[in-house]
């Protein structure tokens, strides 16, 4: 009796202890990581990743902070956060435009030290157009989380039964609109359509036709915009609306208008981002089903076909209290088995090429096989701290030039001095 | 008689034009919250919806926990409110009725609180927040909610407080009443359409109110409505359906509250005024 | 009275100045706590070279240089012109309209909440929703006011890109949004007017036109210049409507002086620039504040 009794005792004694210790080993393990993201970003997806890093890292706990919807949003939220130093955000995503405006402004983590030896084996790996991104002045800033670029949308069923092919040039897109248009004589059938609203996928509408002019921006360092290159785009959207391709409200087209129209089936081509396909295709009242087909957009020739390259980064924040933790889960977010799940569940474009050839992301998303080309060739907007003033001087003066209230010389003009400001 | 029929005739046009500015672009979203996306995209416009469908306010419920929001926005809303109603109260009744010196310029700068653009100060008001501990809490926007009314509460009190002649209270306090009780005995139920109406002002300035929102308390336990709502759409997308179904679902129940909660407030305190 | 004033303060005007004091105090505590901080910071960066984006810079204390700079930006001029143009147009527009509001709205109907529900909703619709519901309405193709348009036999008009257009459509959608907070203002006022002045001037045999000039609009006087002060002073920020209708396009055509200041401090990061605009945006507001104030202080012991 009283052997049993002690032997009780003795037992819950050392299932107590047991619970004891393991719980402060849980409690010293413990470290809570907050990510912040889009609400475009598919939080959903990111959530059953990092449920299943926590699954494999018990010491981890990572907490989703979704913010703002938009680009605008996000950054102003995360410009009080950061500019106040606040350390409540460990890891965040941020748009390929901003790495080098992080880096400047010193709010994002150099992941330099946390990759070690294996720094330039890990960033070989990705697509060339993400290892340049990611890299300001020599230092990792933030690593690929999924790529986007903008890509030429068309109307299959309307291109057949013209018998248009896929166009490679601007002259043959503005040709085949115009044949179907002409056939078709439906009011409510537009041609052609890209951003034009002072936002910014406008930068690209400029930016696109300036590169299959074969010029950038800026040449070493300079601003360079007194060649014919710059006068191209003008010429190009002038040209297209002449022609009655493009509609004539095309200055207020923000980006997902265009998506819009191609699902109620009233747009021919749409030049926008990846998101695109899988909405036309699986949204239950989309009526362009199996009628959506997606090639590079075109250029001025065909073999110089140029797009504008988008896509998410995981930072680190400079003011997280668990930078290794987060550099650790930025490393994984980071990774080709995480580019995968996201391409299978979110059709996010992958930042491995190899990724692409993948059976069960080819199965997803058939149209990736002809997109790894596209994201390999797709170029960077400019890379300044700057970019934000850069941003809104290009849109605001290609927004003016689309609604008619500038010319083409006064907003290049305009945008010689306001940008030959910050390009000094 | 066909006078006075022509007088009830005019009244029902009256509401009809109050209401129908009131309630066009509300019945805008109504309709547009029943139609799919596709729908809205055609060319002529329809206005009633071809093919109704619930699936916009399933996806209200599912995608977002709006009724959390709403529960926010009313909490953030009603204690700023308070807040706000109450120390204007008493601001606006010290200047008004105890001879303080300099008591146009103590007004003026309560008035140039209300001229510093927001936008511009975000950055140290969230410091400011952080450092008392309260962001991401309901306080982070009670109290600059509250601020944000006061100046036009203040402002909207003073002019009706002036209006109450003295003698009404010199004569409740001659019967026993103190200052104070003579503020809440007799001039405020003297004054409820204007403390009704500053009590109105700032519930919906919180209602409203999105920058602060979305900055100082951005998480989903006190996120309010407006902030909520901007959730449904995406980097690109703009789901007008799903968010017009989210509107109604935020706008409705507040406004018919606030209707029958205005006739009754103000009917009770003036009653009430009468007998006192 | 001003002798009044200058005498020994008798004991109860003493302890009447003490309560009012702490009457006033609830009130400037809560202002401390929230505002004065931002306030002092705003102003100091304003004497400050604080660009975010360019941290190697560092702060220096630049004295009146970002002043002067505004003075030679001319996308600010074009911005206080703009700002200007929506104060001259929806503040006396929002009055008119509020008035007119009011005045129907104080009706005797039988059933009353329809009308006040008409009076709140534009008011209870989130400003940046309001915002994007009139851009709707004003889109190209699928706008309410081009599917008029058409159904008349006109050609469509692109509203939102075409500067005057764009202008008259935003100026529309601010007074329809603000109308409702002047008629809430207004209608608190007319309910304060004792029945019996109409009574004694129908006796009088005054006409409803002269009932209102004599009556209505003295009575209303004090809530009248409440609504167009805070109109005024919310109609210098003008922000939210024409950043969700044009985003301030097309080009820079409809930037509001708010617009440019939330661009430079939130969008550029350039906290230094931003501030001093803010404190410029300051000053035009507390002068016409300040004109108003001299204009309506009036004896409190009327009556």
């Amino acid at each position: 009796m009283t052997i049993r009794l002690t032997r009780r005792m003795l037992s819950l004694f050392g299932l107590a202890a047991g619970l004891a210790l393991a719980g402060t080993a849980l409690a010293q393990a413990q470290t809570t990581l907050r990510i912040f993201t889009g609400g475009q970003q598919r939080p959903d997806v990111m959530r059953q990743i990092v449920d299943g890093y926590m699954q494999r890292n018990p010491g981890v706990k990572v907490e989703v902070e979704v913010g703002g919807a938009t680009s605008e949003q996000q950054q102003q939220y995360l410009n009080t956060v950061l500019a106040s130093k606040d350390s409540a955000l460990d890891l965040i995503l941020i748009d390929v435009i901003r790495p080098a405006q992080w880096a400047a402004a010193q709010w994002a983590e150099p992941l330099d030290a946390y990759l070690g030896a294996e720094r330039d084996a890990v960033m070989a790996r990705y697509l060339p157009a993400y290892r340049a991104a990611n890299i300001v002045n020599g230092k990792v800033i933030a690593l690929p989380y999924f790529a986007d670029a903008q890509f030429l949308y068309y109307r299959k069923d309307l291109l057949e039964k013209h018998g248009v092919a896929p166009p490679k040039t601007w002259d043959e897109l503005k040709a085949g609109a115009q044949r179907i248009l002409a056939a078709e004589n439906a009011p409510n059938l537009r041609g052609f359509e890209t951003a034009g609203a002072p936002i910014e996928g406008t930068v690209c509408t400029y930016l696109v036709p300036m590169w299959g002019a074969g010029e950038d921006l800026t040449k070493d360092g300079k601003l360079n915009l007194s060649g014919d290159a710059a006068k191209k785009p003008f010429q190009l959207w002038a040209d297209l609306k002449e022609a009655k391709v493009t509609p004539p409200n095309l200055a207020e087209i923000p980006t997902d208008r265009i998506r819009q129209n191609l699902q109620a089936g009233n747009l021919i081509f749409g030049m926008t981002w990846g998101y695109v396909w899988n909405r036309a295709q699986n949204d239950a009242d989309s009526t362009v089903k199996d009628k959506i087909g997606v090639v590079p957009l075109p250029g001025f020739t065909a073999d110089r076909q140029s797009t504008c390259i988008g896509g998410w980064q995981v930072a680190v924040s400079a003011f997280s209290k668990n930078k290794a933790e987060a550099a650790k889960l930025a490393r994984y977010l980071s990774s080709p088995e995480v580019s995968k799940q996201q391409a299978v569940l979110a059709s996010h474009l992958p930042v491995f090429a190899e990724v692409y050839g993948d059976a069960d992301v080819l199965k997803a998303n058939p149209w990736f096989a002809q997109a790894l080309p596209v994201v390999q060739a797709a170029r960077s907007r400019p890379v300044t701290p700057r970019y934000t003033e850069v941003s809104e001087i290009m849109r605001t003066n290609m927004n003016a030039f689309l609604a008619g209230t500038k010319t083409a010389d006064q907003a290049l003009a305009d945008m010689n001095t306001r940008l030959g400001a910050i390009f000094r | 008689m066909t006078l006075l029929k022509n007088r009830r005739a005019m009244v029902i046009l009256a509401g009809l034009i109050v209401a129908a500015n009131g309630f066009f672009p509300a019945v805008w979203i109504l309709f547009t919250s029943f139609k799919t996306e596709v729908e809205l995209m055609k060319v002529p416009i329809t206005i009633i919806p071809q093919a109704p469908t619930i699936e916009n306010y399933i996806r209200v419920f599912v995608d977002q926990p709006i009724l959390r929001f709403l529960f926010n926005s009313v909490v953030v809303a009603t204690l700023s409110t308070l807040l706000c109603v109450v120390c204007s109260a008493l601001a606006a009744y010290a200047l008004v009725r105890l001879r303080l010196p300099g008591a146009g310029i103590i007004l003026s700068v309560l008035l140039a609180i209300a001229m510093f653009p927001l936008i511009s100060m975000m950055v140290p008001l969230f410091q400011v927040m952080r450092d008392l501990g309260l962001l991401n809490t309901w306080w982070a926007l009670i109290f600059p909610h509250a601020v944000l009314s006061m100046p036009v509460c203040t402002l909207v009190l003073i002019s009706f407080f002036q209006d109450i002649p003295r003698d009404l209270e010199n004569a409740a306090m001659i019967d026993g009443c103190t200052r104070l009780g003579a503020l809440w005995h007799v001039v405020i139920p003297l004054t409820a359409p204007g403390v009704f109406t500053a009590g109105i002002l700032a519930f919906v300035n919180s209602w409203d109110e999105f920058l602060l929102a979305l900055t100082l308390s951005p998480r989903v336990a006190s996120r309010t409505l407006p902030v909520g709502i901007t959730l449904y759409q995406g980097e690109f997308s703009f789901p007008w359906p799903i968010i017009s179904a989210a509107l109604i679902v935020a706008i409705v129940p507040i406004c018919i509250v606030i209707a029958i909660f205005q006739e009754r407030v103000v009917s009770g305190l003036t009653s009430g005024g009468m007998k006192g | 009275m001003s002798d009044a004033i200058r005498h020994k303060l008798t004991p109860l005007e003493k302890s009447e100045r003490r309560l009012g004091f702490a009457m006033l105090a609830p009130a400037f505590l809560l202002l401390a706590a929230v505002v004065l901080y931002p306030i002092a910071e705003l102003i100091r960066n304003s004497f400050h070279f604080n660009h975010l984006a360019q941290p190697w810079m560092g702060t220096p204390f630049v004295g009146f240089e970002n002043y002067v700079k505004a003075l030679g930006d001319d996308r600010f001029h074009e911005a206080v012109w703009h700002t200007v143009l929506y104060i001259l147009v929806t503040v006396p527009g929002a009055v008119v309209v509020g008035l007119g509001l009011a005045l129907l709205a104080n009706k005797p109907f039988a059933i009353k909440w329809p009308v006040r529900l008409g009076l709140l909703l534009p008011w209870a619709l989130p400003l940046v929703f309001a915002g994007l519901i009139f851009r709707w309405f004003f889109e190209y193709n699928q706008g309410v006011a081009n599917a008029i348009l058409r159904g008349l036999g006109f050609e469509p008009l692109n509203w939102l890109t075409t500067p005057s257009l764009a202008f008259f459509a935003i100026c529309l959608a601010i007074i329809w949004k603000s109308s409702s907070f002047v008629a809430l203002v207004l209608l608190a006022g007319l309910q304060t007017i004792p029945k019996s002045f109409y009574e004694a001037a129908e006796v009088d045999g005054a006409t409803k036109w002269q009932q209102f000039r004599e009556i209505t609009l003295p009575m209303l006087r004090p809530a009248i210049f409440v609504a167009l002060i805070f109109r005024t002073i919310t109609a210098i920020q003008t922000f939210d409507i024409p950043y969700a209708m044009t985003n301030g396009g097309p080009g820079n055509s409809t930037e509001t002086l708010a617009m440019y200041i939330h661009k430079t401090t939130v969008d550029f990061l350039d906290l230094g620039y931003g501030s001093a605009l803010a404190v410029l945006m300051f000053i035009v507001s507390a002068l016409i504040t300040s004109i108003y104030l001299r204009h309506t202080r009036r004896d409190p012991g009327r009556h």
